[in-house]
């Protein structure tokens, strides 16, 4: 064996393994798209989403609108354009916020063990026992509903699971011979947690991220579907909630958004499962 | 044991206490309260008839008063009165507690028959064409927004397509009695249980493919093959066994998102369950249900995990105790 | 014609009538048939039956069939003998003489008496939210069983129209007498004893309700039907697709403009804009004058000339509402004709903003206005909210609109000013005192939802509703009222957008749908089903 033989490292492994998954590839594109078409799209459509530009209800593939207009007259190809945003926007910060403090939360549980777990699991039980809906719900209704309300409403709801597999990856490291080769040279436990042992655990973290965003997406569009989104940000479960008593004759402005967040969500799970499958070691031997 | 399920017992009462304190102060902390639904839905009162109905519930006595009042009435089973209807909270959740467990025992049955079917099927030939496409497909059902779903299945399959019904979960004019109320009901339930089933689907069939495929890289397995049993042998008595464990775990707590689901599809469907009962209690500020409903759906969550944390242990004795 | 929707009980009905030899069609004169359940659709939930304490449309649909009342009204505004067979006011006013008839009872078999007409009375000025409407009342005197006397203060016009059932309901003293609260008296939704054609017989909170034919009724041989059922659904869609299965067969208070067309369109469905003068709603753009720029009369005028009330009702309401110029509706007596309208001109709106001092700056803006609506009605209220946001930019007025989630948000802005503009809907209740009087008076602009919550203040105004309310003679009133509203229409405190579209949809089944003043919010004796 040369030099040139070397063993890949495992991260350019995983990428490896990654660009050979097929589905992975495709949610990949798709995601592209989407964010493509919401973070450069308004550029190009130009036009305010709120405007009303044809006759109520005008069917899609028609000549002013080509996914026809809403209960007031406004584009659908607009809002869905716009839409984007407000959701993704309120889906990656609140799967970042959720993410955060599972980790922190699991991490310190993990580690230290003993009282600290002990009160930590509590604390998760806790969250997790209560019902995360209408829990949020009934935060963002007291507290007005506003992009920053409902992003923290998800955020302090979601974030037991990474909790839970957070302290489980912590408990597997801690005693491992590096990281006790780490105390006894005297790091300290800052430097261990977040220097030493989360790069190691980061893999399934990173999984449980990216399903964090795809499910924190559907959450929004939960509720503003259930009439508790922004009102003055045009998001897509808003449009779906709003053209809901609608439906029966105007099929395509709650069709089209649902689609929208149907193909973002596949996508973000589809790059979800791409990265377990590369992570993942066992199910590399099949 | 005894003594586990006596710790067990203490610890959820806690949580049980832990989760009403905290909907309570959430509840009565923020701006705009019940008095005032109660007056805009009564067409506008003046403040002398407001200030009337805010000493009737109490609601201008301190917040700590009001809080030991109400976890003194819990603790005696009274969940109060609810602000808006005026009966008992107990009364208006025992109504709907039928209709909600109807449609999510079947749907949530229903998906994990047929997703840990799917799942373990797929999990025979993890790379083949079947797994993949078993794989894409609960992907689909895991990722389409559940009132969307619900809302196109209601357009296709009971408005262009008018096989069911559209909404409620019985006939309009019903008695409500009978075997044919009971056919009535499982005919409204098809399309609700349906959309809330997907969900479901989805994720047991994942859950259950990704088990078995963890099951099969063990040891044991490798020595059950080694021993020369047939790989049939192997595949369902050894590891199916043992990979059905983790699946009706989850199962189990899957309860904790029963009423979310719920909430959303019985909203789409009009189905009178505890999931709408909440969704409207927190439109109109009615506290005392919304609490009552938090309650409710809390313990019902922290009995399940209990009992599912002790199932669990009776089955395989080699969990120790954290 | 849709034949999904043709139910297989249609095409039987159909079937059978293809055999049957040409019949005469049935007249108006035909009689009634006695049974049947007639569905009622609902998006409403209600609190429960007892309008005494309640008012509003949902509560008085069932309140009307369980409570009778000493009068009702016919579609002419003409009161009717109802519990009471004679009634007269006294010439000056200031009492209303009941002579009930007898024989009248219970749902418990009681007899109706004038101690019962009394206890109700009291008990309306003392609990409903509506104030005025049995403000002057004094006391009810009741010289016999069957003789109540009212007397007031001070001459009251409203005080006959305050005998309808939707707004005078008959309580049992024997039931709610008992010292409770009758806010919250449990008798108000279980065990409900009441005075009216129909009984409470089932109360499924937020689900249903249903009534059944209360036998021994005072008027002989009714009412027709057997059961009324009311089911709640929030989604007025299914409510609509309910209707066309000939499932639910009749829908009060739909406003819903995809909805109206369907049912217009359909042969086997009836819809009818007849009897909603008595509740008289007006969709409306209130203004917070106490605030700038609002407070200058010229900036609400300019305001006014950007929204095209015609493009609302055609577009927005799909034609079937009508425009509003006023605070009076169209259908009340004392409505009049020529009042001062802001025809669309958005010129001639800028023009006035610049004049008013509040020229465009650099990037086109003028200065910024926040819109709220009442949450729940999308069409008549958040649709038009965003169409004026989209209107008021172009003339460089940044509209910002302010979603509630749900209703005490909105009251809660409303109540405390804490708003520029706001959508609203705001109902008459047939006698300007029960519901106009609220919103103009200067003397009643307080910390309350639907009171005079845009600051209004004109002495002027407040002498002609006060006069106008204490004279009898209708014409006279009318003078008083007509300069009232041409006044309101020139200073603007609201801009009234227009008469929100109810309509009663109902299968042709249903014969003798009500149509009065007070339309569905009426007793259903005289209905029935073919």
């Amino acid at each position: 064996m040369n030099a040139s033989d070397q063993p890949e490292g495992p991260w350019a492994e995983a990428l490896r393994m990654f660009a050979r998954n097929p589905s992975a590839i495709a949610g990949m594109l798709m995601l592209s798209v989407v964010l493509l078409v919401t973070l450069a799209g308004p550029w190009l459509v130009g036009a305010d989403p709120f405007e009303i530009i044809a006759a109520p209800m005008t069917p899609p593939f028609s000549d002013e609108a080509i996914l026809g207009t809403d209960y007031l007259g406004r584009d659908v190809l607009t809002t869905l354009v716009y839409g984007g945003r407000a959701t993704l926007l309120v889906g990656a910060v609140a799967a970042l916020l959720s993410v955060s403090i599972g980790i922190t939360l699991g991490a310190l549980a993990g580690y230290y063990g003993g009282r600290v777990d002990a009160v930590l699991m509590r604390v998760t039980e806790f969250f997790q026992v209560l019902p995360a809906l209408l829990f949020a719900m009934v935060v963002v209704t007291l507290f007005s509903p506003t992009l920053l309300t409902i992003t923290l409403a998800i955020g302090i709801v979601s974030w037991t699971g990474t909790a839970r597999l957070t302290r489980a990856e912590f408990m597997k490291y801690r005693n491992l011979e590096f990281v006790r080769a780490e105390r006894a040279i005297g790091a300290s436990h800052a430097r261990i947690l977040w220097r030493v042992i989360l790069p190691n655990a980061l893999p399934p973290l990173i999984v449980s991220a990216t399903l964090a965003i795809g499910s924190a997406i559907l959450f929004e569009a939960g509720l503003s579907f259930l009439g508790l989104g922004d009102q003055n940000r045009m998001s897509w479960g808003l449009m779906i909630g709003a053209s809901r008593q609608y439906v029966l004759s105007c099929w395509w402005a709650v069709a089209f958004p649902g689609a929208a967040i149907f193909v973002t969500v596949l996508a973000v799970s589809l790059i979800g499962d791409g990265l377990n499958d590369a992570l993942n070691p066992k199910l590399r031997e099949r | 044991m005894l003594k586990l399920v006596a710790s067990r017992l203490v610890q959820g009462l806690a949580l049980v206490l832990a989760v009403v304190v905290l909907n309570f102060v959430l509840v009565h902390a923020a701006p705009g309260d019940p008095v005032e639904t109660i007056a805009g839905a009564s067409g506008g009162m003046d403040e002398k008839l407001q200030a009337e109905l805010r000493a009737q519930y109490g609601l201008d006595r301190p917040l700590p008063v009001q809080l030991g009042i109400y976890l003194g009435k819990v603790a005696r089973g009274d969940l109060g009165y609810s602000y808006f209807f005026n009966l008992p909270v107990s009364s208006l959740i025992g109504e709907r507690v039928p209709a909600t467990l109807a449609l999510v025992l079947t749907s949530v049955l229903a998906a994990f028959l047929t997703g840990t079917t799917l799942g373990v099927l797929s999990s025979r030939r993890p790379n083949g064409a079947l797994s993949q496409t078993i794989n894409v497909l609960s992907l689909v059902g895991f990722s389409a927004p559940v009132f969307w779903l619900g809302m196109l299945l209601v357009i296709l399959l009971a408005s262009v397509f008018p096989v069911f019904p559209v909404s409620g979960m019985r006939n309009i004019a019903s008695d409500g009695r009978g075997v044919a109320d009971v056919i009535d009901v499982l005919y409204h339930l098809v399309l609700p249980a349906f959309t809330l089933g997907l969900v479901y689907l989805a994720q047991y069939s994942r859950l259950s493919r990704a088990a078995m495929l963890d099951v099969l890289g063990a040891d044991y397995i490798r020595t059950a093959r080694a021993k020369g049993l047939s790989e049939r042998k192997v595949f369902y008595k050894h590891a199916l066994r043992n990979a059905v464990l983790p699946v009706v775990t989850i199962l189990g707590l899957q309860f904790g998102n029963v009423l979310a689901g719920a909430i959303v599809v019985e909203t789409v469907f009009n189905w009178p369950g505890l999931g709408r009962l909440a969704y409207e209690s927190v439109l109109r500020r009615d506290y005392p249900t919304i609490l009552g409903v938090l309650l409710f759906s809390s313990v019902v969550v922290i009995v399940m995990n209990q009992l599912t944390d002790l199932c669990y242990r009776l089955i395989d004795p080699r969990i120790k105790t954290t | 014609m849709n034949l999904l929707n043709f139910s297989r009980r249609n095409a039987l009905a159909l079937a059978l009538l293809a055999g049957l030899p040409a019949v005469h069609s049935l007249a108006a004169t035909d009689t009634p048939t006695r049974g049947g359940t007639l569905v009622l659709g609902s998006t409403q939930a209600l609190r429960h039956v007892n309008g005494a304490v309640q008012s509003g449309i949902a509560t008085a649909v069932p309140s009307t069939q369980i409570f009778a009342s000493p009068l009702r009204f016919d579609d002419k505004w003409n009161a009717q003998p109802y519990l009471a067979e004679k009634w007269s006011l006294a010439a000056d006013g200031k009492s209303l003489t009941l002579n009930l008839r007898k024989g009248a009872v219970f749902h418990d078999g009681k007899p109706i008496t004038s101690e019962d007409v009394a206890f109700s009375i009291m008990a309306i000025k003392a609990n409903h939210p509506f104030t005025t409407m049995m403000g002057p009342v004094e006391k009810v005197e009741t010289p016999d069983p069957y003789t109540a006397i009212i007397r007031m203060s001070a001459p009251h016009p409203a005080i006959v129209l305050a005998m309808s059932p939707a707004l005078c309901p008959i309580l049992p003293k024997h039931i709610y007498g008992d010292g409770t609260d009758l806010k919250v008296h449990p008798r108000n939704s279980t065990d409900v004893v009441g005075s009216g054609p129909f009984r409470l017989t089932e109360f499924k909170a937020g689900q249903r309700l249903v009534l059944e034919r209360f036998d021994k009724f005072f008027l002989a041989g009714k009412p027709y039907l057997d059961k009324i059922i009311v089911n709640i659904n929030p989604d007025s869609n299914s409510l609509l697709l309910g209707l066309e299965r000939g499932e639910i067969q009749m829908i009060p208070y739909a406003t819903n403009s995809t909805e109206l067309k369907r049912v217009a369109a359909n042969p086997a469905l009836n819809l009818t804009n007849k009897g909603f003068d008595g509740i008289g709603a007006i969709n409306w753009l209130a203004f917070n004058t106490a605030k700038k720029p609002l407070n200058d009369v010229n900036v609400r005028k300019a305001i006014a000339m950007t929204i095209d009330k015609k493009f609302i009702s055609k577009a927005l309401h799909g034609g079937f509402s009508q425009p509003a110029d006023g605070p009076i509706v169209a259908g009340s007596p004392f409505a009049i004709p020529d009042l001062i309208t802001y025809p669309l001109d958005l010129k001639k709106a800028a023009e006035m903003l610049d004049a008013a001092g509040y020229k465009a700056g650099a990037d086109g803006e003028r200065f910024k206005l926040t819109i709220d609506y009442l949450p729940g009605q999308d069409e008549q209220q958040k649709n038009v909210a965003e169409y004026i946001r989209a209107q008021l930019k172009k003339v460089g007025v940044m509209v910002d609109v302010r979603a509630s989630a749900d209703f005490p948000a909105w009251a809660k802005r409303m109540a405390t000013h804490d708003f520029d503009l706001s959508m609203d809907v705001v109902f008459n209740w047939g006698d300007p005192i029960i519901g106009v009087h609220r919103t103009y008076l200067s003397t009643n602009i307080r910390p309350i939802v639907w009171t005079n919550t845009q600051s209004y203040n004109n002495p002027k105004v407040d002498e002609l509703l006060n006069t106008a309310g204490g004279l009898l003679d209708p014409t006279k009133r009318k003078a008083y009222y007509a300069t009232f509203q041409k006044i309101v229409t020139d200073e603007l405190p609201i801009h009234f957008i227009n008469n929100t579209p109810y309509h009663t949809a109902s299968s042709k089944k249903v014969m003798n749908v009500p149509t009065t003043v007070w339309g569905p919010a009426s007793p259903y004796d005289e209905v029935y089903l073919k």
